[in-house]
């Protein structure tokens, strides 16, 4: 299989991971902005939600860089700048979650 | 090294269909959604900073501009559901027929506002 399938393959599987994640998110955080604080934290150290939360960004950011770099792809002529703009984006998408579920874990 | 393989067109070159429309609003609401996740992960974040500090976001989400914001996320998010809903569908090999894709673009654009009215509803409490 070439890498460009696999690329494929994990996008689909990702943007369909990523629907029902999304309604229940978006659901929640209609819920939750303008609650106060105690209720805002109570959310997120509650177990179920923390799960379903950290599942959520880690999908969420692993299917936007795997889009994103379809973007780069369409758009972006020099191979020098793609494949910067590419690192960053993958970086970008290991490191944000990661630093927010340790903050999670610490609330 | 220069890459020789050819870009997409300019988006101005091509008369605009809704299946473009449809298109290029999934990629704009992706960016946003992502940007958006961002800054709802740095929301999180500064709920370690404690509840004093916690004030100045809570009067920002209380405000109009912050339901606003809310709406717009909403929206954002229903649109990239449905969208994706519509390229999984098409991924299985339907609605490739040019009737079927205005259909399921109006669909997804239509849709998208009255999840947008929905999804505030149930998370509200209303529904």
């Amino acid at each position: 299989m070439i890498n460009a399938t696999k690329k494929w393959i994990f996008l689909k599987i990702s943007g369909a991971i990523l629907v029902p994640l999304m309604l229940w998110f978006i659901i929640n955080l209609i819920h939750i902005y303008d609650e106060k604080y105690i209720d805002v934290v109570s959310f997120f150290t509650n177990s179920t939600s923390s799960f379903l939360f950290s599942i959520f960004i880690i999908n969420a950011y692993f299917f936007s860089a795997l889009s994103i770099s379809e973007v780069f792809e369409d758009y972006i002529a020099n191979d020098k700048i793609k494949n910067v703009a590419n690192k960053l984006l993958y970086a970008s998408a290991v490191v944000i979650p990661l630093i927010t579920i340790i903050l999670i874990s610490r609330l | 090294m220069e890459n020789k393989s050819p870009l997409s067109p300019h988006i101005q070159i091509y008369r605009w269909h809704i299946s473009s429309l449809v298109s290029i609003t999934h990629r704009i609401t992706g960016i946003i959604n992502i940007a958006v996740i961002t800054l709802i992960c740095l929301w999180v974040s500064l709920l370690l900073l404690g509840e004093s500090k916690y004030e100045t976001i809570s009067l920002l989400l209380n405000s109009l501009e912050g339901k606003f914001i809310i709406l717009a996320i909403t929206w954002s998010f229903s649109f990239q559901v449905l969208s994706e809903i519509r390229h999984l569908i098409m991924d299985l090999g339907y609605g490739f027929e040019l009737k079927t894709t205005k259909i399921s673009g109006s669909i997804v654009i239509v849709g998208s506002i009255i999840f947008t009215v929905i999804f505030y509803l149930i998370g509200k409490g209303f529904l």
